[in-house]
């Protein structure tokens, strides 16, 4: 038996060494980028079995702005999760990025304003007061092309804080409907909310990508990948509370209450006509064909490109 | 010939970098090739000029603000040990908080628009005046301090005849790094509270047009280096005739 | 000593300094000075000679002991000329020398006049806009001595003022100063390691030396009331530095 010294000796001998080696034997581990916080959008992924399927995963967590689309396409992440509008830019520009696993059947973007102004329609909240949204996106400028900003004050979408919109009354803002609403319930906040999906725009949303080229080298990956997070999100629609205390260590910023509350509100979206029919994630070519002609009409993309190359179904 | 000195680097860099993009080396969507920077700039012109505008009034509004509040606290914590020990470490403050955290509590306070920027220009960029300023007036030359004592100066005659001037190099420093700071500060407060080139940056980035984006970064790098050289020339003017930095070698 | 004499007496009492690291730098020293009088002070570097002239200038004080000055009723007869000349560097040569006039409150017109006159005196009149960035070190240094002079001081105190000047300027200047003192008639304390200088200029030579600053010589100098140049290579001067050599290196 090695005394005390002799062991620390023979430790800081062979420590050089066993950095060095650490260092040469490449991580095989898969990476999934996801573009916000562990919440219970992406409950179905933190409860997947990958080495189940053989499959050496770990997932990174992301925050305001992380530009997963182009984490997949440069090939930094194996695997991220991005919307399908982010989807058509991104190939419009040539970007191979393609769509594996619609969590969102439908759009869970929305817009919160305080109940007590009483407004019908989403084209009201644009009539008076100040509206944050990410003027950048897509369905901002659809509700620019169809109402006008000429009434409103439009103002930086505030990231998921709802401390401005608590404050004053005729505040709206940008939110997920399965989130931000909550949030403000519980701080006593009368709420309501209008889905983007009014105006007729509904891309599928937290859909997990992959680049073209990965796909096109390794398609067992891909499709073990996919059953894997099938399988996952079918786990946590039927029992979410274990992944929920999972995800809220991670995120502690979201009580275990709100989680359980975020993972029952957001169900319909999840699981819908399609999904029962055709297995969670499903897509289908009509809704991308009506995506990118949106697209095409708001002047983002200057060709049709075509629906079937955006998304495999496996 | 030597203010073409750094335009070579420049060159260079644009031009491997064009040809690198055009020729498929580094995809387009990662980063741009300077034609497309140059025709993102031509093309929103308009929005980009309106947009640098109110930068640069936020960032210079910014800016003198810390210049004078920097050099006015810096004066006070002069005064004595006890004021600097127990106020000294609040200035260290505004330099360690991180700006992207505080910003959206500026706009809670303060409200969607300039002065919100402004205020985030602010914070961003007094340290430095504040630390340089403080610096220079405590260092002043011994010997000249024994002179406004053997002349029964007052502390207000040593403090501007004597300590404010003979600082006046250090406050120079401190302005040159403030003065990139506040741009830096302004931007951050418009990604939060919305206008100028953080607005443009922002919304550009959404639509995955890192052209514009490089075009807008651009042209705040050029606003940073204006204000630069503004200090430098101020300092070239009340500095020249008597300071080292400013003689001939 | 010169028969208008408008300098101060001194007493120093059992004057005795110590510094913070219990270091007795000036062990309870006694010494008198006439009114007019020039007295050098020598001794070598770190012996106490500057911490000596700064208490007398009263920048600060003694641990024990007293110095007395008579008379003592004006506030500013006394000035100080340092190693190097210290001048503001962001103010021109006129005003530098006029600065002890502006502390004092003096009004602009007539301090810049007297600045202009005492800066004549040190032959600085085609320098009155030049800045001291811009200025060779015995220009400097003449601008110091013209600073010192004008308040009309009863004590002017010197600290090795010309130690970082080149040998033709000293010597330049050493006269200037001689002349200057002969012309008004102060007490004047001359702070030097430089035992020629010391016997040049002084009619009195105080040398300093081993622990706590002990008067290691205390000499009237026996040489001619008008020294110029020529003095230089008369044979007393160099009598005079011998002894005061060997006062040292004891």
């Amino acid at each position: 038996m090695l005394s005390h010294s002799m062991q620390r000796r023979a430790f800081l001998k062979t420590a050089p060494a066993l950095a060095l080696f650490a260092a040469c034997t490449k991580s095989t581990r898969l990476k999934l980028a996801l573009n916000w916080k562990p919440e219970p959008e992406f409950g179905g992924f933190y409860a997947a079995a990958y080495s189940k399927h053989g499959l050496a995963l770990d997932i990174l967590p992301g925050g305001t702005g992380t530009p997963t689309v182009q984490m997949v396409g440069a090939g930094s992440v194996d695997f991220g999760i991005v919307s399908a509008d982010e989807i058509i830019l991104a190939r419009s520009h040539g970007n191979d990025v393609v769509a594996l696993f619609a969590v969102f059947q439908d759009s869970p973007t929305g817009i919160m304003a305080h109940a007590s102004r009483h407004l019908t329609s989403i084209g009201d909240v644009l009539k008076d007061g100040t509206l944050a949204l990410e003027s950048g996106l897509p369905f901002a400028r659809l509700l620019k092309r169809k109402f006008g900003f000429s009434h409103v004050k439009i103002v930086p979408s505030p990231g998921g804080d709802i401390t401005s919109f608590l404050h004053d009354e005729k505040f709206a803002q940008q939110c997920y409907l399965t989130s931000e609403p909550i949030a403000a319930r519980r701080q006593g906040a009368a709420v309501k909310v209008f889905a983007v999906s009014e105006i007729g725009y509904d891309p599928y949303t937290t859909v997990l990508a992959v680049s073209g080229e990965s796909l096109r080298k390794n398609p067992v990956r891909a499709q073990a990948m996919v059953t894997a997070v099938r399988e996952g999100w079918q786990s946590y629609l039927d029992n979410p509370k274990a992944v929920n205390q999972q995800m809220h260590q991670l995120n502690p910023t979201m009580d275990l209450d709100t989680f359980a509350q975020v993972a029952e509100v957001q169900k319909p979206f999840i699981e819908t006509d399609a999904t029962r029919r055709n297995g969670l994630g499903t897509m289908s070519v009509q809704r991308w064909e009506t995506l990118i002609a949106q697209f095409k009409e708001l002047g983002d993309i200057s060709q049709t490109i075509p629906a079937q190359e955006c998304f495999r179904l496996l | 010939m030597k203010f073409l000195a750094p335009l070579v680097p420049l060159v260079l860099l644009t031009a491997i970098s064009e040809f690198l993009v055009r020729e498929g080396f580094v995809r387009a969507y990662l980063i741009p090739a300077p034609s497309d920077v140059f025709r993102a700039m031509i093309d929103s012109r308009l929005e980009l000029a309106q947009a640098l505008l109110s930068t640069s009034a936020g960032s210079l509004a910014g800016f003198s603000m810390s210049a004078l509040t920097g050099i006015a606290i810096a004066v006070l914590l002069s005064s004595s040990r006890a004021v600097q020990r127990a106020f000294y470490p609040y200035a260290i403050f505004f330099q360690t908080v991180p700006l992207i955290a505080v910003a959206p509590l500026l706009v809670i306070w303060f409200g969607f628009g300039i002065q919100t920027v402004i205020a985030s220009a602010f914070v961003a960029s007094v340290f430095p005046v504040i630390a340089n300023t403080l610096s220079g007036i405590l260092s002043t030359d011994p010997p000249l301090r024994d002179l406004f004592k053997l002349y029964h100066a007052s502390p207000l005659a040593t403090l501007f005849k004597l300590r404010l001037p003979a600082a006046l190099p250090q406050v120079f420093t401190g302005l040159r790094v403030s003065a990139g700071l506040a741009v830096i500060g302004a931007i951050v407060g418009e990604f939060i509270a919305g206008g100028g080139l953080g607005s443009v940056v922002e919304i550009a980035r959404t639509q995955q047009r890192i052209d514009k984006v490089f075009a807008a970064v651009l042209l705040a790098s050029l606003l940073g280096l204006g204000l630069f050289g503004l200090i430098n020339l101020l300092s070239h003017l009340m500095l020249r005739r008597w300071h080292a930095s400013e003689q001939p070698q | 000593m010169t028969s208008t004499s408008r300098g101060v007496a001194l007493q120093l009492e059992g004057v005795r300094r110590v510094f913070d690291n219990n270091r007795v730098v000036i062990a309870g020293m006694d010494l008198q000075i006439d009114p007019g009088e020039f007295l050098a002070v020598l001794g070598p570097s770190g012996c106490g000679k500057s911490t000596l002239l700064r208490m007398i200038a009263r920048l600060s004080e003694p641990d024990s002991g007293h110095i007395r000055m008579q008379p003592d009723g004006e506030p500013f007869q006394t000035a100080f000329v340092f190693q190097d000349a210290h001048l503001l560097p962001w103010r021109d040569v006129l005003s530098n020398a006029a600065l002890p006039l502006e502390l004092m409150g003096e009004a602009k017109l007539t301090r810049l006049e007297k600045a202009r006159a005492v800066l004549g005196q040190v032959g600085l009149l085609e320098a009155l806009d030049r800045y001291p960035a811009e200025l060779s070190g015995g220009m400097r240094m003449r601008v110091s001595l013209a600073r010192a002079l004008i308040t009309e001081p009863r004590l002017l105190l010197l600290d090795e003022p010309f130690a970082a000047l080149d040998e033709i300027t000293r010597f330049h200047l050493d006269v200037q100063l001689r002349e200057l003192w002969q012309g008004r008639g102060m007490t004047v304390i001359f702070v030097t390691h430089s035992v020629s200088e010391a016997a040049f200029l002084a009619n009195r030579a105080v040398v300093l030396g081993g622990k706590g600053a002990a008067i290691q010589l205390d000499r009237r100098l026996e040489l001619p009331a008008v020294r110029n140049n020529e003095l230089r290579g008369d044979p007393r001067l160099g009598q005079e530095m011998r002894l005061l050599l060997g006062a040292i290196e004891e």
